[in-house]
Formats: structure tokens, C-alpha cells, sequence
């Protein structure tokens, strides 16, 4: 990853996405988003969003335009599995958990095919659960969790690999105000160490703790705006 | 899997059967009828044994007519040995009680020490074959468990009982000393076409025809439950593969290899295949055991249950499962993440 100092963490260039039958998902989005900023995307529903989000995760790539992510083009990266795995951390709207596995096991899938030991990778999907409280949860099927329990386990899961990007789409929509609060925490914490989040949400108190709020309609981003600063940190005084 | 190994235990154990009359004479080869139906009703002329005599490096020659006939329920195939008594020690006869019966004898016979043992019977009793009573002069043996089982009479009076004066089945030939068997082997098939020399198991289809065509049968079964098994592996798997696109479309979108993903699929049906192979190849093992007790078949069935057969069992469960996760595995490699989790 470059690490020049104008250089942003995200940068998504008149990104279209148009799908069969003249469905028209995103049309010439234009974002940048910088390292450590946490950003919330808002409007409707149907706006493209979502679709945003998984360009950003190169699940999807787009019909025209860019998105380049530290520096690389993701229409052009070699190794894609790569990039899902150690880069980005998805949070997905409807937890997308693995029923058969226990909420540990979902917890590690991220994290087969790293150097990371069996031990170890037991280790970090322990210590994610503890993050978010679910430590007691962890032999439980995602059958045996509730809504906010499951979507804590998929936020744990998004973390497992340290990702650089977070992307989290509607992650508080099945959480209760004190798991919300405790999430908003969380990402408040993984952004002032440096980690870029990128969520989804409909709720405006939650997009109202993101540093900007990109409001998208139709298909483009049709307004943007500064919500919150976060406080200067020792690191930022000193530099 | 199951239908396989029994068919291929069951063939073996026959092939064997009929090998193991080759090495009862302790010959260095034998000679028998080139493309007879099976070993049985190979017959050669006594008149060609003297050719074969005469044939440079030939040291003896033992004729031998080897017929077989129901004695009882629990032995419905025996096997009798037409042989001269000059003959018995040359064919590796060993006496072990009474006498050799003597070449103008009627009505005497001798007994294998396994075949006096099933039968209850001694030296001095009458044993009744062919419809004939005879008196049991003696007891052999052989060293072989084929030759042991069965009974030994006068040449003459064998094909006397069968109407078949004159005609062997089968020629046992020892080479001189020093001589390459190969070679003189070599000689008679090509100075005798109507014969030919057989000097291992695997040669045994040249007088066997029957046995070929089981082979031939066992082969063409399995490369036919390879492709039914195929058939029904890459549906199971592509049924599973339906049912679990979701799963698929999670496992690449958080970072999983195409060929991390194809290995679980892979994986999960080698498992269950290597899983079906064991359970096939413990039912045959109780069928063969069935088949081979059934009244009509005891005596002449005997399943050869090898490590060949179990390897062969397994290999056969890895092409089925490879060839029948041709497609859905390709299938599961080209799935796209996105469309996959939106799959319903």
C-alpha cells in the first residue's frame, strides 16, 4: 500500500452500475474518503447504497468508471481473494452467518488461508467475541443467537483480518440503543487508530457519529456533509 | 460400489480356482486347448502328448483328465483326476496311506487327504462316482488345497465313465534341467497351434475363454458404475451446490480462493465417496459370503477378497467422485460472490 500523503484511502471516479433490464444501480458516483475517516452514506431505499458498498468490497465491479482503493484500481487487482480477505472487512445487512457453524467458527472463516495457526486464529476470534460481548456465545449457532447477537458476530467476523476498510451496510438496523452505542464505540475507536469506515445506514443518530454523511439519491450523491469533528488526538496535537 | 468389489472378489476367486489346477502337477507350464470355453473342456489328443514328448528340452509329460461330478449337497462340483499310476510321482503325488491304484484297475480310486476328510471316508472304504462304487485304495496328497479336495483314478477308467477315450484335458510338462522353460514353451505354441502352453495365472484366459469374459464383464461393470456413480455424484453435488450457494457466495466474498472453495466441495463429496466405498466394499464382502454358501454355488465359488481388490475400490470411488465433480465444482469456481449471496 502507497503511503503518500495525498493519496486517499478510497477513491471512486464516476462509478456506474447498471444492471440487465436498463436497471440503473449507481449512476457516475464521485467519492473520496481518507484514511481514519469514517463516512455514512444515507437515502433511500433503492438508491445504490448497497451497490456502493460492494464495489467498495469488489464483490461487484462497476459497469463504468473507477474505484480505487489505496492506490490500486480494483478492476485491475490480480488477486481479488486477497484484497477481500486482509483489506476490507464486510458487515453484511442481513449477517450473512453460516448456520451450521458455531458463532467462533464464523468468526475465523475469514481468516483460513492466512498465516495465521489454528491456535491463533482461535486466540483472535475469541478476543473479537469478547469485543463484542459475546464471549459466553461462542459455541452457539447463529440459530441460537438473537438478531443483535448475530449481527455482533458478523461485525466480529468483518474484523477478524485487521482490515484497513471496514464497510458496514445498515450494521445497527437489529441492535438495541446499548449495542448500538457500544458499535458506535467501536468504530470510533478503529477509526482514530486508523482504520477507514464506510456504513450504510437509514438512522440518522448513528450516521450522525460518522465524521461525514454522503447522502445518495437515484443513483448519485446528491449531498455531503461534515457531522462530526471528531477531538484532536494526542498523535494529531503532537504532529 | 458394492455390486463392483463382490463382482471382482467373486471373479478372482474363480480365476484363482481355475489357476490352481495348473499347479497341481508341480509342472513347469501346462499345456491345454488354445481358446477353449474353460479350462474343463480343454481336450487334447494323447497323441499329441506324444508329439509334445518328443519336443527337444521336454523332460515328461503328464496327461491328465480332470472332470467333475455332484457327489452331495455339500459337494457339487468335486473335481476327478484321471492320471496314469506311472505318472503320480512325476504330477508330485505323495502317498500318504494305503497304495496307488494300478493302471488296468476297475473300479479303484484314490482319495485327497482333504477330500477323505470331508467325505468321512478311509482306505478300504467304497466311495460311489460316476454311478459306480469304488474302494478307496489311498490317500494322496498334493500340497495343493485344489488337487487335495478331489479324487484320483486310472486314466482309462475316467474316460471310460466320461466317453471320452483317448483325450486328456490338460498336458503338465517338465523341462530338462538347464533348459530356458520360456523357450520350449515358445516351441510348442508355435509347433502346436491348436495348443497352448500356460505358465502363469494371468495366462490362464489363452485356455479359458469363460474367464475373459467374465474379466471382460468385471471391467466393463466398473467402467459402468464408474459413470452411474459419476452421474449421481455431480447431481448430489450440484444439489448441494444449489442448496448452499449463499454459503459459497459468504466464503468468497470474505476472502476465500476459488480454490479453497472447490476444495471444500471437492473435499465434503471425496469424503462421502471413500465413506460409500468402505460401506461397498463391507456389504460385498457379506454377499460374496452369501453367494458363496448358497446351495447351487457352494464348492465352486470362492471369493478372493485382496488388498487389490480393496485399493481397486477406493481408486474407483476417486474417478467416480472426480469425474462427476467435473461440473458442479467448475460451477462453484465461476460463482459470483454477489450473485451468489443474493441467490434464493
Amino acid at each position: 500500500m502507497s503511503d503518500a500523503p495525498d493519496e486517499m484511502a478510497i477513491e471512486v471516479t464516476g462509478a456506474t452500475r447498471n444492471y440487465p433490464g436498463h436497471v440503473t444501480a449507481l449512476a457516475g458516483v464521485d467519492l473520496s474518503v481518507g484514511y481514519g475517516e469514517m463516512v455514512a452514506v444515507t437515502g433511500p431505499s433503492g438508491c445504490g447504497k448497497s451497490t456502493l458498498l460492494h464495489l467498495l468490497a469488489a464483490i461487484d465491479f462497476p459497469t463504468a468508471g473507477t474505484v480505487v482503493v489505496a492506490g490500486r484500481d480494483l478492476a485491475r487487482l490480480g488477486d481479488l481473494s486477497a484484497y477481500r480477505r486482509q483489506e476490507v472487512g464486510l458487515v453484511f445487512q442481513f449477517h450473512n452467518l453460516l448456520p451450521q457453524l458455531s458463532a467462533l467458527l464464523n468468526v475465523e472463516l475469514p481468516m483460513l488461508g492466512t498465516h495465521r495457526s489454528a491456535h491463533q486464529r482461535r486466540d483472535r476470534a475469541r478476543e473479537l467475541l469478547a469485543a463484542v460481548d459475546l464471549e459466553d456465545c461462542e459455541r452457539r449457532l447463529p440459530t441460537e443467537l438473537s438478531g443483535g447477537e448475530r449481527q455482533r458476530v458478523a461485525i466480529a467476523r468483518a474484523l477478524a483480518n485487521d482490515p484497513k476498510i471496514l464497510l458496514a451496510d445498515e450494521p445497527t438496523g437489529s441492535l438495541d440503543s446499548t449495542s448500538t452505542a457500544r458499535f458506535l464505540e467501536l468504530l470510533e475507536r478503529l477509526s482514530q487508530a486508523g482504520t477507514t469506515i464506510v456504513m450504510v445506514t437509514h438512522d440518522s443518530e448513528v450516521a450522525a457519529h460518522a465524521h461525514r454523511i454522503i447522502e445518495m439519491r437515484d443513483g448519485r450523491v446528491v449531498d455531503e456533509r461534515i457531522a462530526y469533528v471528531p477531538a484532536p488526538t494526542a498523535a494529531s496535537v503532537s504532529s | 460400489m458394492m455390486a463392483v468389489v463382490t463382482l471382482d472378489v467373486t471373479s478372482s476367486g474363480l480365476e484363482q480356482s481355475a489357476a490352481a489346477i495348473i499347479s497341481v502337477g508341480k509342472a513347469d507350464f501346462t499345456v491345454a486347448q488354445k481358446g477353449a470355453s474353460d479350462t474343463l473342456s480343454s481336450t487334447i489328443d494323447e497323441s499329441q502328448l506324444v508329439q509334445l514328448r518328443e519336443t527337444r528340452g521336454v523332460e515328461s509329460v503328464v496327461g491328465v483328465l480332470v472332470e467333475t461330478q455332484r457327489i452331495n449337497a455339500n459337494n457339487p462340483v468335486f473335481i476327478e483326476i484321471g492320471i496314469n499310476p506311472g505318472d503320480l510321482t512325476a504330477f508330485g503325488v505323495k502317498l500318504v496311506a494305503g497304495h496307488a491304484y494300478s493302471s488296468t484297475a476297475a473300479h479303484q480310486v484314490m482319495l485327497g487327504w482333504r477330500a477323505a476328510a470331508n467325505l468321512g471316508l478311509h482306505v478300504g472304504d467304497r466311495f460311489n462316482a460316476n454311478g459306480t462304487w469304488n474302494t478307496v485304495v489311498g490317500l494322496y496328497s498334493t500340497g495343493n488345497a485344489f488337487g487335495d479336495a478331489g479324487a484320483m483314478f486310472p486314466l482309462p477308467a475316467i474316460q471310460g465313465y466320461n466317453r471320452v477315450p483317448g483325450i486328456v484335458t490338460l498336458a503338465f510338462v517338465k523341462v530338462v534341467p538347464g533348459q530356458s522353460v520360456a523357450k520350449v514353451a515358445a516351441h510348442i505354441d508355435y509347433a502346436e497351434p491348436e495348443l497352448t502352453t500356460i505358465r502363469t495365472a494371468t495366462q490362464f484366459g489363452r485356455a479359458d475363454q469363460n474367464l475373459v469374459y467374465l474379466q471382460a464383464a468385471v471391467n466393463g461393470s466398473t467402467v459402468l458404475a464408474i459413470l452411474i456413480g459419476a452421474v449421481i455424484i455431480g447431481n448430489t453435488m450440484l444439489l448441494s451446490l444449489f442448496e448452499r450457494t449463499r454459503e459459497f457466495g459468504l466464503l468468497r466474498a470474505v476472502g476465500w480462493t476459488r480454490r479453497r472453495t472447490v476444495g471444500l466441495l471437492l473435499g465434503e463429496s471425496l469424503l462421502l465417496a471413500f465413506i460409500g466405498a468402505g460401506l461397498g466394499v463391507a456389504l460385498s464382502f457379506v454377499v460374496a459370503v452369501v453367494l458363496e454358501n448358497l446351495p447351487a454355488l457352494k464348492g465352486v465359488l470362492h471369493p478372493n477378497f485382496t488388498e487389490e481388490a480393496f485399493w481397486r475400490a477406493l481408486f474407483t470411488a476417486l474417478v467416480m467422485t472426480l469425474v462427476g465433480a467435473l461440473y458442479p465444482t467448475t460451477r462453484a469456481a465461476l460463482l459470483s460472490p454477489l450473485k451468489a449471496l443474493s441467490y434464493e
